[in-house]
């Protein structure tokens, strides 16, 4: 009989073992601590006290303290809640006090997903079935039947909801919710860090038309928000909200013991500088605690990642784990498919998980003891998210991080230093967004029709009205706006994506049983659904038989293959107008509006295993524009004397990737939300510049960011690639395929450029 | 760059709703206030009723009662109101305890589809018998911020009224009056808690197997002989109306009243006729798909005694073995087991019905405990259900095992 290792054997061999140990950069380990409580504040209702107490809580952590307080004085506050804090009392316990001094109180709260109100719903009723008194509490969504929506609207005390369903279901139907409006004391927000970029854009309209509609019906409601760690929790709360917030930060939340474990995959070509592969490592160290039933999650940065790695453990866990299953867990798998999973894991049927940053959120899927993460997230505040969910209840657990060889996860974990002691990223939105906020404007004139003069979030939209009178879509009678349309504005706007409607995925492989297994935006479609590509779901192959860009269709089949595909994407750019720019020296920044064109060309597919490229095809999918605003660093004439075309382009592809990466780590978002394309001649002015472009229709304020900051933004990137241990560069650094001898110097040359801020000579 | 540049720059994207592109052409986006009784209303037969500040036109037609709707006059309409009243048993579309004048014939034109709070009602048209007179009334919204006047005028008239009848209106037009009235409820008078006859809820029960669809058009060209000429259709009213606000042009509405007013008055002769075919026991010209479907209806509201009849009736049509197999049932609920035996015996008679043997099986082996007869039937009902074609493969492994199971039991009872 095997012999199970425990989780701290496990550590010790992990610390003595030549192999692992010598790739191990950085082991720290954060103490437990202790938690900080205070009695129950005298207000509270006796028999809300005596539930509390007969689930063993007597007493109340310092934040739940205070964001009691705030909350029963009124004021707005957002709470910083790090997993595992209480933080579900910060909310509930002063709106179930509030219900039971006023039952005609009403509270909605807000939850990103619908997954994570079904868990409140669960928790927030059992704790009322303790107390004993009649409060109703439901969630609102497209699963709710239709025989009890009519109850909800007019009796629930807290409905729990998403921004999706308030944008598109219950405020174009106000007037069906009356009684809610009219008795609305508290908002909450949960999980408000997730509001950001493209999606807390949205959020921040959809709040502005739920206040418009509450002082429509006369309430003046409360926001309580809780958040994870990101530099600028209130900032954002307000930003959102339009309310002024209070901060409560006061954790008093008891923390287990953590390991936090930086390990760099060994170096297997010295001058290319390439190292192994971190899904392989990735895999290794996640066996390591599978094989011993150490309950694991694995997160990986992308979709296909994710079914690599879970092809693999699956693999492994077939010979060594018994019946115990690994799962795969990511957006475009069914609810039902999710929902089974979260379950499976917090009985502890399913041993480990793969998953992409969906889990980051709060779905309860219990406690797991060890967190692999395949790759940087990309972000700190991801990175504790992600980090948080080994050992939520206070037991030891353990984090690796396994780098990859990108720019950016090399200096992360070359650089622990800047990872531990550095502010989470800032948490960016821009709600005034012309699209988005003229998109919203449409829903709100639906809703109840705009007086002349007024504003909306601090907004003048008198503009905005009479160009959508000009348009016949609102209709201007006696100073008011009238919507005057045909159609249901809340349809035709997804918060979600940038792009407007999803491929739906089909699987054919079973021809009399045909079936959606799953849709995604039709951006990523370009190039993970053309035709041929290998499309894996939960482990499965899958190709690509037909991809109907009109109908928004891909049509797939199973099957078994041992390569997976890679598509490229051509990106061409055009300056429309330059809004603001400084010129230094040899170079010139630049911020304004821009037309990106996007064009799938070819696929390359490339072996399970060694990752060998072995054959390749044509992507033949339409072109899609995007108008939006970018920053652009352009270099003159001097700066590239003498550099042939080639040595030129290579130059600036490898400036570039580097900034590609640091880039996004300063504008704290997604890499894939800003795009960073260099060009040799730049259509516009001739000369070699690099473009920085936000990928949403009329930009959401991330290059603009780059505009304002691209001195630091250049020198933590020559910071990247002066510690690079590689001579001419490396796929971690400038990036591959190099041909031109020394790109690493030519990148730097310019980066020494773009960072030069001393010798500045005009600005407008 | 510029908001208005912007605007104009992401144009595409911005009104991705579905503009009217006839729109821009014809934008007067400032308009000289419109001299509310212009002879231009006349010529439509309507003008402006003012409440306060406010003004909305309405729109009156008397008939006499010689004016025929298709085939029925007011009077035939009196009479199956008489003839409910005359009904002790009660039925959705009975209007016992009622008179002609108590009923508000009513259906609405909008600004779009779905019950949102943005889709307007810009017309409520009204039907109502006043002695022998047809009164048709129409409420038009002039503008859209003039609902105060609107719904006052409107809820005003018909405080006398008490049920409404509609073409779907459970679903589209009275929610959507809620939805309106929640806007202006402080202004105007309560809306009166109807009761309300949803025809299309009635075509559908006695016509759906007889027409694809059942859309009003359709069904007062089939079943009520009404043909209407140059009717404006009703999709086309929410942009006609968008075109008058830009316009003020009243002839623009011409079509869309028209066709309001004949949808009011087709639901007058419809309910003639729902109610005719109803409690009419000579079915002269009905079919025997509808009279079948009829007696099932009966039998959905528990009138059995009514459900009975009709089914007697179907006896000597070619619905015959559904109407004894539905005559068997209700005898069997009814706890007259010789009877649903007899409907039973004859429906095997002729046909092999797995369903009555089934039934037979069971009533002989539990009730009259003749378990040769039982066993009879339990393999006579085998027997047919092998030889039918299945779909479901679950379905039929479980039909199977209970027939096995029948068949062992009883077997074992007859020892």
């Amino acid at each position: 009989m095997r012999i199970r290792k425990s989780l701290q054997e496990i550590l010790k061999i992990m610390n003595q073992n030549e192999m692992i140990a010598a790739n191990i950069a950085h082991w720290k380990t954060i103490p437990e601590r202790a938690g900080r409580s205070v009695a129950f504040p005298d207000q509270i209702h006796p028999k809300i006290r005596r539930a509390l107490e007969n689930r063993g809580i007597s007493s109340l952590y310092t934040h739940q303290y205070s964001a009691f307080e705030a909350a029963r004085s009124y004021d707005s506050f957002v709470a910083v809640t790090p997993t595992a804090s209480g933080k579900t009392l910060c909310y509930n316990l002063p709106v179930l006090q509030q219900v039971t001094e006023n039952e005609n109180s009403r509270a909605l709260y807000l939850f990103p997903t619908k997954a994570l109100a079904q868990d409140q719903k669960s928790e927030i009723n059992e704790l009322i079935e303790e107390i004993g008194i009649d409060i109703k509490s439901y969630t609102y969504d497209g699963d709710t039947p239709s025989n009890i929506r009519q109850v909800i609207r007019k009796a629930g005390h807290v409905v729990m909801t998403n921004p999706d369903m308030l944008h598109s279901a219950i405020l174009p139907h106000h007037t069906k919710w009356v009684s809610l409006f009219e008795n609305l004391k508290y908002i909450v927000i949960d999980e408000l860090h997730t509001y950001r970029g493209v999606f807390g854009s949205h959020f921040a309209n959809v709040l502005r038309r739920l206040k418009r509609i509450c002082a429509y019906y006369g309430s003046r409601p409360t926001f309580i928000c809780t958040s994870a760690t990101i530099a600028n929790p209130k900032e954002l709360a307000e930003k959102l909200t339009g309310d002024k917030m209070r901060l409560i930060d006061n954790n008093g939340a008891p923390v287990g013991k953590k390991h936090f474990v930086f390990y760099n995959p060994p170096i297997v070509n010295k001058p290319l500088n390439i190292r192994r592969s971190a899904t392989l490592e990735s895999k290794k160290l996640a066996s390591l605690f599978l094989e011993n039933e150490i309950q694991t999650i694995v997160f990986a940065r992308s979709r296909v990642r994710v079914e690599i790695l879970l092809t693999y453990l699956q693999e492994m866990i077939k010979r060594k784990v018994g019946n115990k299953s690994i799962r795969g867990y990511r957006g475009g798998y069914l609810p039902k498919q999710r929902r089974e999973i979260e379950k499976g894991l917090r009985t502890g049927e399913i041993m480990g998980v793969v998953s992409t940053n969906a889990l980051e959120l709060g779905v309860d899927i219990g406690q797991l003891q060890v967190c692999v993460m395949n790759g940087y997230p990309g972000t700190i505040a991801s990175t504790w998210q992600q980090g948080g969910r080994a050992g939520r209840r206070q037991d030891e657990s353990v984090v690796v991080l396994v780098a990859s060889s990108t720019p950016l996860d090399q200096y992360i974990i070359q650089n622990p230093e800047y990872f531990f002691n550095r502010n989470p990223e800032t948490a960016r939105i821009n709600p005034d967004n012309l699209i988005i906020l003229v998109d919203h404007l449409k829903c709100a004139a639906y809703e109840l029709p705009f007086k002349n003069g007024d504003t909306f979030g601090g907004v003048e939209i008198d503009d905005i009205m009479y160009f959508l009178t000009e348009e016949g879509i609102l209709h201007e009678q006696g100073n008011r706006w009238y919507w005057m349309n045909d159609s249901f504005p809340a349809h035709n706007i997804s918060l979600r994506s940038a792009s407007q409607e999803n491929v739906v995925i089909i699987d054919q492989t079973d021809v009399a049983n045909v079936k959606v297994i799953g849709e995604m935006d039709r951006f990523s479609s370009m190039t993970l659904l053309h035709e041929e590509a290998i499309y894996l779901h939960q482990g499965i192959q899958y190709q690509v038989e037909k991809l109907d860009y009109e109908e928004k269709k891909a049509y797939i089949r199973e099957v078994d293959v041992d390569y997976y595909t890679d598509a490229n994407l051509a990106v061409s750019l055009k300056v429309l107008e330059e809004d603001k720019q400084k010129s230094y020296l040899d170079s010139q920044v630049a911020f304004g509006d821009v037309t990106v064109n996007a064009m799938a060309t070819i696929f390359k597919k490339i072996k399970f295993g060694t990752h060998e490229n072995i054959g390749s095809g044509p992507i033949t999918l339409p072109e899609e524009e995007l108008h939006t605003s970018a920053s652009w660093i352009s270099f003159s004439e001097n700066m590239i004397e003498g550099l042939s075309e080639q040595e030129l382009e290579e130059g600036l592809v490898g400036l570039s990737n580097v900034l590609r990466h640091v880039a996004p780590l300063f504008v704290m978002c997604d890499v894939s939300d800003l795009h960073v394309v260099p060009q040799v001649k730049a259509s516009h002015s001739q000369l070699p510049t690099v473009f920085f472009y936000d990928r949403y229709p009329g930009g959401i304020g991330l290059s603009e960011y780059v505009y304002d900051h691209i001195s630091e933004i250049m020198k933590e990137a020559e910071l990247v690639i002066d510690r690079c241990p590689c001579e001419k560069g490396c796929p971690s650094c400038v990036g591959n395929e190099v041909q031109y001898r020394d790109v690493k110097s030519l990148a730097l040359k310019f980066m020494k450029e773009g960072r030069n801020d001393s010798n500045y000579v005009t600005s407008k | 760059m510029s908001l208005q540049n912007k605007l104009n720059r992401f144009k595409k994207q911005l009104t991705h709703v579905g503009t009217d592109p006839t729109s821009k052409k014809t934008i007067k986006p400032i308009k000289e206030k419109q001299e509310v009784n212009a002879p231009e209303w006349r010529a439509l037969q309507a003008r402006a009723i003012r409440f306060e500040d406010q003004h909305c036109i309405l729109r009156e037609k008397n008939l006499t009662k010689e004016y025929k709707i298709g085939q029925y006059t007011v009077n035939d309409l009196h009479d199956v109101i008489k003839r409910w009243n005359d009904r002790s048993q009660s039925h959705p579309l009975s209007a016992g305890g009622r008179q002609a004048g108590d009923l508000l014939f009513f259906d609405t034109e909008t600004t779009g589809l779905g019950s949102g709070a943005g889709n307007t009602i810009f017309l409520l048209g009204v039907a109502r018998v006043i002695e022998d007179d047809i009164q048709v009334r129409q409420y038009f919204l002039p503008e859209p911020g003039n609902e105060v006047a609107l719904y006052h005028h409107f809820l005003t008239d018909v405080q006398d009224t008490s049920n409404l009848v509609t073409y779907n209106g459970k679903a589209f037009d009275w929610p959507q009056v809620k939805t309106r009235h929640t806007f202006v409820r402080d202004m105007v008078p309560k809306l009166p808690p109807f009761g309300h006859f949803d025809l299309l809820h009635g075509a559908r029960r006695v016509w759906k197997k007889t027409y694809d669809s059942l859309r009003l058009s359709i069904v007062e060209k089939e079943l009520l002989n009404i043909e209407r000429t140059e009717d404006t259709p009703g999709y086309l009213a929410p942009m006609l109306y968008f075109e008058y606000l830009r316009e003020k042009d009243p002839a623009i509405l011409d079509g869309v009243f028209r066709h309001n007013e004949w949808d009011v008055l087709t639901l007058i002769s419809l309910y003639t006729h729902l109610s005719n075919v109803l409690l009419d026991q000579s079915h002269g010209s009905l079919s025997t798909t509808e009279r079948y479907e009829i007696a099932k209806w009966y039998e959905a509201i528990n009138d059995f005694t009514e459900a009975k009849q009709r089914y007697v009736c179907l006896l000597d049509t070619s619905a015959r073995i559904k109407a004894k197999k539905a005559l068997a049932n209700l005898y069997k609920r009814g706890k007259d087991i010789d009877k649903a035996v007899f409907y039973w015996e004859s429906v095997i008679e002729t046909e092999e019905d797995v369903e009555s043997y089934i039934e037979l099986s069971k009533i002989y082996e539990h009730k009259y405990k003749d378990f040769e007869k039982a066993l009879y039937f339990a393999r006579k009902g085998y027997e047919a259900w092998k030889s039918m074609k299945r779909i479901l493969r679950k379905q039929e492994e479980k039909d199977q095992a209970q027939f096995n199971k029948r068949i062992i039991r009883i077997e074992s009872k007859i020892g």
